[in-house]
């Protein structure tokens, strides 16, 4: 059921100030797990690097000559402005800090659900990356191997070579709404590496998702929380449905990712099945107050 | 004229037929590519085909840019068959198989003449069968048959072709990586389809054509001589053409010119103003400058006329009324709908029959390889009429590429805003496969990719028992009617392997109502 405006800016003020409160408490600020960077601000590149900046910088995560596969949302045929896909400005904050720190080669690709070259055009992604001086890759059908996920859910699964072969591997995911799994975020963007009959990995969704992040290193997660589709995702089309929020979230953690993206979305992680699967597999926690978020606004 | 300025005749036919050839493929490959502003360009070739005007005027509205056909009907009464052998592309391939088998053709062959008048007997026939709605003009108009083949067969064979030969190589780590990525990139950016398309039953289509293409190996120009409507068309103007070849005193009564000509007639034994391609052959093959070129009104006797006899003409009439009658005295005429969904834009079904002439354009614009040729699935006289077979691909909400390319508008031109309103037909769940219902566990991959803004494909959560008896909460899948445009995309990503769970079907399609 689409969320009720009312009730989004609710929950929203709601799970973001429980954000803020738990570090004005005295003895509850036991957090684990790497920083939780979350900045907002006008510019999506500049809040992008921000964000990178405040946890560290890109040149603790990319090494001299890396070859670094930066993985985005690109699913859909539409524009910016409908926000199913990244923003082309956030990935080109990361493409440079990934040159400056080093990388030998960017690759930016990812398996799409709408034609691959509508998607990669209409969503202004590979003009970004081509202009930041990455190398735009399709997927081929003819590079899938087979990789072990060793889930209980997701075993075996088909995956484009490209994604095994690079150094690093950095997972720029937009958060936005998604019929079935709740929300859309950095666990959920890894489908995008796989092939195969992906569908059939919708059953049970959240103990998919869960294997699949728990299965596969990401070096970085930053999530494009700009524009956020806040309803009739994950491909929704209706600009009404898109909210500014001027936020990205940054760190090398997967699923704290998803959970600062979930609370900043309006929703309590603990409500969204592959969030609760992640949990139960011990991949991290699942309470925003246990984990060391630090908001910044420029 | 000397052989020498008959050789540079020779030369500059040749270089327009592969100019022309060249401009017709690359138009036909960017279709499927290039902005969609820009894609009305591309069906330049269908508006100069006399053929298309007449199945226009035929079917209406009328369309301004087939006024176009007119200039080369004009030039021919000037230049006789000059469109034939100077500009048709389909001509150009035929023109390179028949040097193929140059070797191997006898250069004498007995008396054709019976041959040679099929064409006009077929012309005959399909315009006769035009007039009572059977359109079938296109199944061998050469425009629409080239665009067919090559959107259908020739295209996607040497895709796979390109891409098994390129694809390891550019990948590899060796030097030869180094040759082969910038040509793999090249490809990949305009020969190569993202992914391999695939087309119904196009080893058919694809026998034909190779057929044609091969039959020139037994005779020159095959398809030009016997089979070519429009060909045909053109040779019966260009009798009355100003253009003459002409042998002067010079000759030696060698026989020279009849070695190459397209016919197997040359000017001295056999000359048929309706069958000459204006190629320039016999006037290069000739030794002693005998042949020379006139511009003059014909006469009335001059020269010999071939044309079929009263009674072909009667009895392709006939062929032509029964042609007609066939397709449309089968029970499918009667029935309320039909089981299959035509693209966005599509006229209604008899319309439709009437205005597409099955070039096969809309095959090669369509990015998700949706629109698939029929066989018998909309009639005899539907036959390679384009489909929307959502097994294959869907219809691209943000897109409109087959509806610019039709270049009869049997796929009318819409607006994008109007296509995404235009319904194809609706889609509906089968409640026995769905796993929501049947197996009782969670889906919603036609819901996710469902491209309605409001969401034509919702989901609500239901009770019930799954498989294995245990009460289990599932987000059950449910398609409302009023929203939906058919656009099959649900059908298409549906994980089901043995069929999909969810169908679209031409229910509530919006052209009925054109009826």
């Amino acid at each position: 059921m689409p969320m009720k405006r009312r009730t989004f800016v609710k929950n929203g003020l709601l799970f973001s100030s429980a954000l803020t409160l738990p570090s004005l408490l005295p003895g509850q600020n036991k957090t684990s797990g790497p920083l939780v960077a979350q900045v907002q601000g006008d510019s999506p590149y500049e809040i992008a690097k921000r964000a990178i900046a405040m946890i560290g910088g890109m040149d603790k995560i990319v090494s001299r000559t890396d070859v670094v596969m930066v993985k985005p949302n690109i699913g859909w045929n539409r524009t910016v402005e409908q926000a199913a896909c990244t923003n082309p400005e956030v990935l080109r904050a990361v493409i440079e800090l990934a040159f400056a720190a080093g990388a030998k080669k960017v690759v930016v690709m990812d398996h799409t659900c709408h034609t691959a070259e509508d998607c990669y055009e209409r969503s202004g992604i590979a003009a970004m990356a081509k202009k930041a001086g990455a190398e735009v890759r399709y997927c081929d059908e003819n590079r899938l191997v087979s990789h072990d996920f060793h889930g209980d859910y997701l075993g075996k699964w088909p995956v484009f070579r490209d994604f095994l072969e690079v150094d690093k591997f950095i997972n720029v995911p937009i958060l936005k709404h998604h019929g079935s799994a709740g929300l859309t975020i950095a666990m959920k963007n890894l489908y995008g590496i796989l092939g195969g009959n992906r569908g059939k990995l919708h059953g049970d969704m959240g103990e998919n998702i869960a294997d699949l992040a728990n299965g596969f290193s990401n070096h970085l997660v930053l999530v494009d929380a700009f524009r956020v589709l806040t309803r009739n995702g994950p491909i929704g089309g209706r600009l009404s449905d898109v909210e500014l929020r001027k936020t990205v979230i940054a760190t090398t953690h997967i699923m704290h990712a998803d959970v600062a993206a979930a609370a900043l979305f309006g929703m309590n992680p603990g409500q969204l099945e592959f969030l609760q699967a992640a949990f139960n597999r011990k991949m991290g926690e699942i309470e925003t107050a246990r984990i060391p978020i630090q908001s910044l606004s420029i | 004229m000397n052989a020498k300025k008959g050789k540079q005749w020779q030369r500059l036919r040749a270089a327009s037929q592969v100019l022309f050839s060249i401009l017709f493929f690359f138009l036909l490959l960017i279709s499927g590519r290039i902005a969609v502003e820009s894609l009305p360009h591309t069906g330049a070739f269908f508006y100069i085909d006399p053929l298309n005007l007449w199945v226009n005027a035929l079917a209406g509205p009328f369309l301004r840019p087939f006024l176009l056909a007119l200039v080369p009907l004009v030039l021919t009464l000037v230049l006789g068959r000059f469109f034939c052998g100077w500009i048709c592309p389909f001509g150009a391939l035929q023109q390179f198989f028949t040097w193929l088998g140059s070797r191997r053709v006898k250069k004498k062959i007995a008396s054709h003449h019976g041959a040679l008048r099929w064409k006009y007997i077929l012309l005959i026939v399909l315009l006769v069968a035009s007039l009572f709605a059977t359109q079938w003009l296109g199944w061998l108009d050469p425009f629409s048959l080239l665009t067919r083949s090559s959107s259908v067969t020739l295209f996607p064979g040497l895709n796979f072709l390109l891409q098994h030969a390129l694809e390891s190589g550019a990948n590899s780590q060796s030097l030869g990586s180094r040759i082969i990525k910038p040509l793999y990139d090249f490809s990949r950016a305009w020969l190569l389809s993202g992914t391999q398309r695939t087309f119904l039953l196009s080893f058919v289509i694809g026998a034909i054509f190779f057929g044609l293409l091969l039959l020139n190996l037994y005779r020159r120009r095959f398809f030009c001589n016997y089979l070519c409507p429009l060909g045909a068309l053109y040779g019966w103007l260009a009798k009355y053409s100003l253009f003459r070849l002409h042998v002067n005193p010079n000759c030696t009564q060698c026989n020279a010119c009849a070695g190459h000509c397209t016919y197997y007639g040359g000017p001295f034994t056999d000359y048929q103003k309706s069958e000459c391609l204006v190629c320039m052959n016999c006037v290069k093959d000739c030794p002693v400058a005998a042949i020379d070129v006139r511009w003059q009104l014909p006469k009335a006797g001059q020269v010999p006329a071939l044309a079929p006899r009263r009674r072909q003409i009667l009895s392709a009439v006939g062929c032509g009324l029964v042609a007609a009658a066939l397709p449309q005295i089968a029970a499918g005429k009667k029935t309320k709908g039909h089981p299959f969904i035509r693209p966005p834009g599509a006229a209604a079904e008899k319309d439709f029959l009437k205005k597409c002439i099955r070039c096969g354009a809309c095959m090669q614009a369509c990015p998700t390889n949706a629109i698939q040729p029929a066989l018998l699935q909309a009639g005899l006289d539907g036959l390679w009429t384009p489909l929307l077979a959502p097994s294959c691909g869907y219809c691209e909400y943000e897109c409109v590429r087959c509806t610019r390319v039709c270049p009869t508008h049997a796929l009318a031109s819409l607006a994008l805003e109007e296509k995404k309103q235009f319904k194809i037909g609706t889609a509906v769940i089968n409640r026995s496969t769905c796993y929501t219902y049947a197996d009782g566990h969670n889906c919603g991959v036609c819901e996710e990719h469902c491209p309605v803004p409001e969401k034509a494909i919702r989901l609500r959560e239901v009770e019930l028992y799954n498989f294995r008896g245990k009460l289990k909460k599932v987000k059950q899948v449910y398609v409302v009617p009023d929203l939906c445009i058919g656009c099959g995309i649900c059908e298409n990503v549906c994980p089901r392997t043995d069929a999909p769970a969810i169908v679209v079907g031409a229910e509530e399609e919006q052209r009925e109502a054109f009826y």
